[in-house]
């Protein structure tokens, strides 16, 4: 059973992404810290960590489509798990600086000691044990997605009523994040990170090594989204999207399967903001700006919704066209981006990989037709949805 | 301490009294008065004071402040008299009843005119008549409302004597109410105290309540009783007070968000577009205004009182005209596909501040107030602002505009049937895709308009509009989608909901708990709270 | 009412003074209604008359104001959520044909295979020899076989009523609601669809609600006659389609 639930995940195209996608995670380390700087092989550090990023966003991107491309949520809060998930490692890294800080005190960091704290609050207990901190990583974006969805689901917030609530979730988030009160360093979030697991956050080894974790981790979170979608629950979750009182009326509990999705794709982003943030070295509450959660949709739109390949292409590729043009023209970007919002959902709206793919399945369809008008069917299980 | 106070007071009085001179009888010209108190003796000039009262002209009020400071000096030149300031070796003169300058001369070109005690008794009590006798009502009232601010025993005979000649009922009243604040800190009896507690007590608002619990201290003993209880009287109604004023302060947020949410409550809550590009058009409407009042102020500064005024149409038009082609150009193929509008419109949001920041730049933008928009007035214990006040008129007469609009024209029927039944509505004559266009531009300028008001009370920068834009969709979603009267009772309930958090948890914590509470109440009501009911809504 | 009380130990689905009203229009008004065990039934009634605002009630998708919904006599319907209903054995084609377009005539089929159907359950699902040899069978009942491959989407209209009603087969359930099904047919398919039903019926409850008095003279059954929202009359077609009140509120003169 369990067999075949993973086997299934192994569809053509995943296996060759997630292919490609290891051996990405060996080589670009590779290149990074076996070639010589002049070497025309060479992939300086800052490059590496710039792509690193892209694959954070990535897997982001990919817990969004979960709910947005298979489901039918158009989740406009997903930054907040991200960010959840980026503050449960930051809190770690935090812990680990010890007395290296500025106030150089040994338990508390450095803006609770700024604010006149005498103890840790118990919110941070625990957080200096690594398994503690990767397991909230998981949690807590995953019990805020089980307690939202569980209150919207079960009353039926639907459509845009759910994109809108989701997006006043995360604005409330970020305002709390600001307020020096919560315990998370306020406006300036948790930064100056020195170690993470012992080896410090900005040597080049380290880098590689969450260079690699990051491509491992979405590949892996790849592999569970493709054995999600390619198993009965997937296409029950279809069902959902385009359908959904149908789905009702065949006794399938939709609140279930919705909140379900929901709280992995929520844990997916979780993991994205804990690999992201030793990358980029901070964290603050810009994260959770509503504008940022809706740039993941665009991503998403861009690389084509509905399939598992398309938001990893289109984070990839957005944020490479943002990197380059805030860099040529930082006047152009917020053009360029708009722009990309409006050209995908009136020119594009399956986005790349879905327009290739409905090329490709016409051209299937056709063939079947073909093959049925000479009296057979093409193959007695169907073909799946990916 | 009481008397530079009062005559403090007086200085300001004068102002007034320079700004506006009103002569209710045919005045005696006080100039030959003035200049006779060169020569004059002491009994003289007292004789002098008093002639210069009888004369009931309040410019004379700052000679006689300047003649009890010692400033009144004569020039030897001429014996005429002005008001002298020290300015670097000598003094800098001043005609003592227009107040302009005679230039400057040398200590030794002039003399100071002497001043002892029973002159300067003589000058008060000329200045309390002058002032308290005035012919002029407001002079009256305003020498009342000073001698209210520094009571004295000597400023209670003085009103008295006001008191007694004294026939209008609102002057009366006032100068009963600054006798009774003289009298608690004068040697009266207990009795006539306690009346004066009463008066005051009577007076109410935190005046009130400031004049008995400075005096708490130093009252007899035998009055400490009735002292306090009208305190606790006056504290329980400042607290209503306060609470009136918290729910003002509520109104206006909520006629913020009123006027940031009433033209989505048509493109979202009539036409069932997601504009997420609404608070640019409230921050172009915002930027109209900016440059209506550069313009303005570059070719017709005259004109900046009315510089809203004109402001609101061009907004309008602009913004109408960006939300026009916004719709024909995007959202026309969008209808049907909530969740793409939300994006596309997202993306013109983007588009449409960075447009914004590349011509204007990213910092705030310097939008005037005219003079009818600054200052406030008192009502009972509350301060009303006048921007505040008029945003709230603003915000209130927008709403039934449209509401009008809506339910009574001819267009108003036509895009309720659009709205209604596209198909039934086109195939009776209307043209829907005319319908739909007009419909969202008329949604865009109303948040224009929205934006020349906002520019009044908040930064006008690219940023403007996303401040706005989460807290509108709240409005509309919380009063009910399609329903007009719900947005104003969402805005104005949020609002006010808003304000009571704040004093208790702080504005930050108070606004995250709005929005909890918002997203609470979808869950229990996710159509709002006046929701239209159905089959036809369910499907 | 004895009627009513006597009928009551054998119903299948029982209807008693059912009200509901949207903003106060009555879309109900006391309605009162018996599904007998392997009845097959059809509903008339001009537009408006409370037939879709009936199914809804009955499938939980509506919550009425007053009156009791049973079904087996002892299942209160109106505590009840759709997903519940639907495994009580209550199917109910719509109106409009709804089927997963995105998805194949078999995918659609087997989605709606009475099988467990908790999150879990269907994320481990291993189609089994047994259920497919179910969805072939309902592939034949339907007259879809040839096509299995294809995505619904894909179906003509007529094929996509058909692909609905089959999933409402394979969901196994005691009582079938049927809305409209020949809508947009063409005379052919209407008469296979009649005699489909029919086959249906064999096994199982079916309410039709369908405007088309050739079909439902073609169904050959009971009929019940709604208007504003309560029953005018019942009985046979020609009992029915004589009866004055029916003339003037819905057939015409």
């Amino acid at each position: 059973m369990i067999t075949n639930f993973i086997l299934r995940a192994l569809d053509g195209k995943i296996t060759l992404t997630v292919a490609i996608l290891l051996v990405v995670a060996a080589l670009v380390p590779a290149l990074n810290l076996l070639t010589t700087p002049d070497s025309a092989l060479h992939i300086p550090t800052y490059a590496m960590s710039l792509m690193g990023k892209y694959l954070c966003y990535a897997l982001l991107a990919l817990a969004l489509d979960l709910v947005w491309g298979y489901c039918g949520i158009l989740s406009l809060g997903h930054g907040a798990f991200f960010a959840l998930g980026g503050y449960a490692m930051g809190m770690y890294l935090m812990r680990q600086i010890g007395s290296r800080g500025v106030y150089g005190n040994p338990e508390l960091p450095d803006f609770m000691v700024f604010l006149n704290w005498k103890e840790l609050p118990w919110f941070w207990y625990g957080f200096d044990w690594f398994p503690f901190a990767m397991l909230m990583v998981l949690v807590v974006p995953g019990l805020l997605a089980f307690v939202f969805g569980w209150f919207a689901f079960r009353s039926r917030v639907n459509g845009v009523y759910l994109s809108i609530i989701t997006q006043a979730m995360t604005y409330a988030l970020m305002l709390a994040f600001f307020r020096n009160d919560m315990g998370f360093g306020g406006n300036n979030g948790l930064t100056d990170f020195k170690d993470i697991l012992g080896f410090p956050v900005q040597a080049d080894g380290t880098r590689a090594v969450l260079f690699a974790m990051s491509a491992i981790m979405l590949s892996l979170c790849l592999l569970v989204a493709s054995a999600i979608t390619h198993s009965k629950f997937g296409k029950v979750l279809v069902g959902v999207r385009d359908a959904e009182s149908r789905v009702r009326f065949l006794g399938f509990r939709v609140e279930n399967i919705k909140l379900f999705t929901f709280v992995v794709s929520a844990m997916f982003a979780g993991i994205a903001g804990a690999l992201f943030v030793p990358q980029v070295g901070i964290i603050n509450p810009g994260e959770f700006a509503p504008a940022n959660s809706i740039e993941v949709v665009v991503w998403t739109a861009v690389g084509g919704r509905g399939t598992l390949i398309g938001p990893i292409i289109g984070a990839i590729l957005v944020n490479a066209g943002k990197s380059f043009f805030t860099g040529a023209f930082p006047e152009i970007w917020l053009f360029a981006l708009g722009g990309l919002f409006i050209a995908v959902t009136l020119f594009l709206p399956k986005g790349i990989v879905g327009t290739i793919r409905q090329g490709w399945t016409s051209r299937k369809t056709l063939r079947a037709a073909a093959d049925q008008e000479k009296g057979r069917g093409t193959a007695l299980l169907p073909q799946a949805a990916e | 301490m009481r008397i530079t106070s009062l005559f403090a007071a007086f200085f300001a009085l004068l102002l007034v009294s320079l700004a506006a001179p009103s002569f209710a009888q045919q005045p005696v010209d006080p100039k030959p008065l003035i200049d006779q108190l060169a020569k004059a003796n002491f009994s003289q000039a007292e004789d002098l004071i008093g002639k210069m009262a009888a004369a009931g002209d309040a410019r004379v009020v700052p000679v006689l402040q300047a003649f009890t400071d010692g400033d009144l000096y004569v020039r030897k030149t001429d014996n005429l008299v002005f008001i002298g300031k020290t300015a670097g070796n000598g003094f800098e003169l001043v005609e003592p009843l227009t107040g302009e300058s005679a230039g400057q001369v040398a200590k030794n070109a002039v003399t100071k005119i002497k001043v002892n005690n029973s002159l300067r008794r003589a000058i008060r009590s000329a200045m309390g008549g002058l002032t308290l006798l005035s012919p002029d009502r407001s002079v009256r009232l305003q020498a009342a409302d000073a001698v209210m601010r520094s009571p004295s025993s000597e400023n209670l005979e003085l009103i008295e004597a006001a008191l007694a000649k004294e026939t209008d009922a609102e002057v009366k009243a006032r100068m009963e109410e600054a006798r009774a604040v003289s009298v608690l800190s004068s040697d009266r009896s207990v009795e006539e105290k306690r009346d004066a507690i009463q008066t005051i007590k009577d007076l109410g608002g935190r005046n009130a309540l400031g004049i008995l619990n400075t005096i708490s201290g130093s009252i007899d003993p035998a009055l400490t009783a009735d002292v306090e209880a009208a305190v606790a009287a006056l504290q329980s109604e400042q607290q209503l007070w306060d609470m009136a004023q918290n729910i003002w302060y509520g109104l206006s947020l909520g006629s913020v968000l009123l006027l940031a949410a009433i033209g989505l409550a048509i493109t979202f809550g009539v036409m069932g577009i997601i504009n997420m590009a609404h608070g640019e058009m409230v921050m172009l409407g915002a930027y109209s205004t900016f440059v209506v009042q550069q313009v303005i102020r570059d070719s017709a500064p005259a004109l900046f009182e009315w510089s809203l005024a004109i402001a609101l149409p061009v907004a309008f038009l602009v913004t109408g005209a960006v939300g026009f082609l916004i719709e024909r150009g995007v959202i026309r193929f969008l209808y049907g596909r909530p969740l793409e509008t939300l994006l596309a419109t997202w993306g013109v949001s983007l588009i449409l501040q960075q447009a914004i920041r590349s011509i204007f730049g990213p910092t705030n933008q310097e939008v005037g107030n005219p003079s009818w928009m600054t200052g406030s007035f008192p009502l009972g214990g509350m301060t009303i602002t006048w921007n505040r006040m008029w945003i709230i008129l603003f915000s209130l007469s927008i709403f039934f505009a449209l509401l009008f609009l809506m339910k009574k024209s001819a267009y108003g029927l036509n895009m309720r049937a659009v709205t209604q039944n596209r198909r039934m509505a086109s195939s009776m004559g209307i043209r829907t895709p005319w319908v739909d266009a007009l419909t969202f531009a008329l949604g865009s300028g109303i948040a224009g308009i929205a934006g020349v008001a906002l520019s009044q009370i908040d930064n006008v920068s690219p940023n403007l509009g996303q401040s706005y834009i989460i807290d509108s969709f709240m409005v509309v979603v919380f009063g009910g989608v399609g329903n007009l009267w719900g947005t104003l009772v969402g805005a104005l309930s949020l609002g006010v909901l808003n304000k009571f958090l704040e004093p208790s948890v702080g504005a930050v914590l108070g606004k995250i708990l709005v929005l909890v509470l918002i997203i609470l109440f979808i869950q229990k009501r996710p159509r709002g709270l006046f929701a239209l009911k159905g089959r036809a809504v369910e499907a | 009412m004895t009627t009513i009380a006597e009928t009551r130990t054998k119903s299948l689905l029982y209807l008693d003074n059912v009200s509901v009203s949207f903003d106060g229009f009555k879309a109900l008004n006391a309605l009162s209604f018996v599904v007998e065990p392997g009845e097959l039934r059809a509903i008339i009634g001009p537009n408006g008359a409370g037939k879709t605002t009936m199914m809804d009630i009955i499938t939980g998708k509506t919550r009425p104001d007053t009156g009791a919904v049973l079904f087996e006599d002892s299942v209160d319907l109106t505590k009840k959520d759709e997903a519940d209903i639907s495994q009580l054995g209550i199917g109910r084609k719509f109106q409009k044909p709804t089927v997963f377009e995105s998805h194949t005539v078999w995918d659609n089929l087997e989605l709606a295979l009475n099988r467990k159907r908790g999150v879990f359950a269907t994320l481990f699902y291993t189609l089994t020899p047994e259920d497919q040899k179910r969805i072939e069978e309902i592939l034949t009942t339907i007259r879809l076989t040839h096509r299995r491959g294809e995505l619904a989407a894909n179906l003509s209209h007529g094929q996509k009523q058909w692909l609905e009603i089959g999933m409402l087969l394979a969901q196994e359930p005691k009582l079938l609601l049927v809305d409209e099904p020949v809508a947009g047919m063409t005379d052919a398919e209407t008469a296979e669809t009649a005699i489909l039903l029919k086959e249906i019926a064999k096994t199982r409850s079916v309410v039709v609600v369908e405007h088309d008095m050739g079909f439902i003279r073609d169904l050959g059954v009971k009929v019940t006659c709604l208007a504003e929202g309560s029953v005018l009359a019942e009985g046979s077609i020609d009992f029915v389609s004589s009866d004055p009140k029916v003339i003037e509120n819905y057939l015409g003169r």
